[in-house]
């Protein structure tokens, strides 16, 4: 393992008076913890969960905590982000509730309402599987191209809304990228809803985000396969109707140069109006994963996954935190890693934080 | 800037009982300085050439320094392809000029032979009868209507003369050797070594077709060809001892939907099994998604230089690192903020090249202590 680059570890550097002051959640790919950290890396907080995420934890208003876990036994088992669990358990660890699906994968996205959006794999029909186009020939898993359902689920499990993406996308201009393998036609990895209702979905493989109307299903936009992204992830919606996505540069076009860049979109104007960079491109780089939270002080947080790197930059491009996760765990096929999906900042403010003790290092 | 990676540098690992005791060797993208350093990460030698870095110097056997410099972007014929060369010099250990040639088409690759003739990577437009018939890349992005290949031609620096040239176009298939499908269609190979073999022969890397190949140099004929499927965008193949083939393998534009990494590995021709390789431990941990060199060393142990981040490391054949260092010069070029080292290149104490060469630190006494390990002691 490179030494100079996993020597330093926990919060490497800070400048509080222009962070955002609070507390980071994530969890460590192939452990069983989820902690929360205070601005100086200490723990303040720990769950410790039944399995192994598939892929990451939120704090929800309540306090609650909601998880994806992997169950690790279902039939997609093998394929990257699956999950088959999902776990909500209060501050003290107690289950409060569980979905269990093996089609479970990558996150979620729990509503105002109470509901929770859900990611689950579901296989192309072989008419339109046959015409998708792109991806390598002949990869398909068993003969099975598999696509996303964007489902809402209500807490008995019940399916209330759903959206099934060979439905909504076209085989024609939908196209995997040639490099990707055609096991998955999209390989949705993020979810989040906007005020309206609508849907804002990353799709992996096809290098596309979209925003879906909850009423009619129909996708009103989309953006990023005219080579504008490159295998992103850990798309959210913004206060102001934009969108920030991780744009991870995974088989950019054109190019060999690997490097990520975070990415602020308008849909209405359909072009980026910001977007982040390291200045020297090689040392901002997560090929897989990825994800990136606007905080309510403008700064920024993105987690840089393969390297298990937190860190805050403000709209400047100024670095103001970093955190390197000293949890590895042996994830295969990676090795032992300290890869972390997504990080989470919550302000001490936060409803979900109200009257929890957050002093002692645990 | 990002703080965790960014802030060790120079020698930052070393176990001397393991690794291959010597000088390392290195150029900066972007600036006109090649360096020596000795294990600790010492500066004890320096020269300051006319040119950037285009791509990289080596140290000859007879003590003078073989250097491909750059010319300005806005000069380069075809600035959009990377890899700008144009200025190739041998000085001697005193930075005196002993013999240079200017070639506003080379690109990434030279070497200064035993005949004092240099073997040159140029640039060379693809007739247009080929071009439609080459495959794969992205449609429709072929440099103003034009694909361009490598030409490797040798030539006397001081007359200019041709001695031999190799035109990619008429040895490759443009059914079969073809350009990734993410690639532009700007160039068909993108030639980034020419490596000349003890018995002559061309060992040679064409990034945008995945292949390195042994060219025979009497016939021009391709003697063999490895790469794709297995390959991605390499760099640096060289003959070892044994026969096998050395080489970086970038993994940029790698089949699958994991993660990008890099490789080196060691391939033997007469069988095209892969024999060696060294993967990092997670695989994300080493990449260089361009550039990258790979060198191995008389005690067995394999020298590699992650060039975009400026790491030269030394792995045993278990792949135990045994040395790191972490380049502390800096450029700014091509808008990026960089330490970018193209190929770095060890010299053990006994090398013909050092006999009589004085390696003291003392003579670089500030820049030691600006670049040196104890200005990143903690």
């Amino acid at each position: 393992m490179g030494f100079a680059r996993t020597s330093l570890q926990g919060v490497t550097f800070s400048i509080p008076r222009k962070a955002y002051n609070g507390y980071t959640l994530f969890v460590p790919i192939g452990g069983k913890d989820v902690r929360l950290i205070n601005m100086r890396g200490q723990v303040v907080h720990h769950w410790d969960m039944p399995c192994v995420p598939g892929c990451h934890g939120v704090l929800l208003p309540d306090g609650n905590l909601l998880y994806a876990g992997q169950e690790g036994t279902g039939q997609l088992t093998d394929l990257m982000g699956s999950g088959g669990k999902l776990i909500e358990v209060d501050w003290d660890g107690d289950l409060i509730w569980k979905c269990e699906d093996e089609f479970l994968h990558s996150t979620f996205c729990r509503l105002r309402n109470g509901k929770t959006m859900v990611l689950k794999w579901i296989p192309v029909p072989k008419d339109i599987a046959a015409k998708v186009k792109g991806g390598l020939s002949g990869t398909e898993r068993d003969g099975v191209m598999w696509t996303d359902s964007i489902q809402e689920i209500t807490s008995c499990g019940k399916v209330v809304w759903e959206w099934l993406a060979h439905e909504h996308l076209d085989p024609e201009s939908d196209v995997i990228c040639p490099l990707g393998c055609r096991d998955e036609w999209t390989h949705a990895n993020a979810i989040s809803v906007f005020a309206n209702g609508d849907i804002l979905a990353s799709f992996h493989r096809i290098n596309t985000i979209a925003i879906i109307d909850k009423q009619t299903g129909d996708i009103k936009w989309k953006f990023g396969s005219s080579h504008e992204l490159a295998h992103q992830n850990g798309a959210t919606v913004l206060d102001n109707g934009n969108v920030l996505v991780f744009d991870n540069g995974l088989h950019p076009c054109g190019f060999d140069f690997g490097y990520s860049r975070v990415l602020e979109i308008n849909p209405k104007a359909g072009k980026v109006v910001w977007g982040y960079q390291n200045s020297c491109w090689a040392a901002f780089y997560s090929s897989i994963m990825g994800g990136c939270e606007r905080l309510p002080n403008g700064n920024t947080l993105i987690c840089e996954s393969t390297s298990g790197r937190i860190f805050e930059i403000t709209h400047n491009y100024e670095m103001v935190w970093e955190y390197v996760s000293p949890f590895y765990h042996d994830v295969p096929p990676f090795g032992r890693t300290n890869i972390i999906f997504r990080a989470y900042r919550y302000g001490p403010e936060y409803e979900g934080l109200r009257g929890k003790s957050l002093d002692r290092p645990v | 800037m990002d703080i965790a990676r960014r802030s060790k540098y120079s020698v930052t690992f070393y176990e001397p009982s393991k690794a291959y005791d010597g000088y390392t060797l290195f150029s900066v993208a972007g600036r006109n300085d090649v360096w020596i350093i000795n294990m600790q990460g010492q500066i004890v030698h320096h020269w300051d050439l006319p040119y950037p870095a285009g791509e990289y110097g080596c140290l000859l056997s007879n003590g003078n320094l073989f250097y491909q410099g750059s010319v300005p972007i806005e000069e380069a014929p075809l600035p959009t392809f990377g890899g700008i060369g144009g200025h190739l010099l041998e000085v001697d250990w005193d930075n005196n000029l002993v013999s240079k040639y200017d070639d506003l088409y080379h690109t990434h690759d030279a070497q200064r032979m035993e005949n004092g003739n240099f073997m040159i990577v140029r640039y060379v437009p693809v007739p247009k009868s080929i071009t439609s018939r080459v495959r794969g890349g992205i449609p429709g992005t072929e440099h103003e209507g034009t694909m361009w290949a490598n030409v490797l031609r040798e030539v006397d620096p001081n007359t200019g003369k041709v001695a031999w040239e190799w035109l990619a176009y008429e040895h490759l298939d443009p059914e079969s050797d073809i350009i990734c499908p993410l690639e532009q269609r700007i160039e068909w190979t993108h030639c980034n070594t020419v490596q000349i073999l003890a018995n002559g022969d061309i060992l040679t890397s064409f990034r945008s077709i995945n292949t390195i190949a042994i060219i025979d140099k009497k016939t021009g004929d391709i003697k063999w060809k490895w790469g794709p499927g297995e390959l991605c965008h390499q760099h640096d193949p060289t003959m070892l001892d044994s026969g096998n083939i050395l080489v970086f393998d970038n993994g940029a534009h790698r089949r699958s939907s994991g993660p990008s990494y890099s490789r080196v590995l060691e391939v033997n021709p007469k069988t095209n099994r892969i024999e060696w390789e060294y993967k990092d431990n997670p695989v994300y941990e080493f990449f260089s998604g361009v550039a990258g060199g790979c060198q191995r060393l008389p005690n067995g142990n394999t020298l590699i230089t992650e060039s975009c981040l400026g790491r030269i490391f030394e792995v045993t054949l278990s792949g135990e690192l045994v040395w790191e260092f972490v380049n502390p010069f800096y450029s700014y070029w091509q808008d990026q903020h960089q330490n970018f080292i193209y190929r770095a290149y060890r010299y053990g104490p006994n090398y013909e090249g050092l006999k009589g060469k004085k390696l003291t630190p003392m003579r670089f006494n500030l820049l030691n202590q600006l670049y040196g390990p104890s200005a990143f002691e903690e």
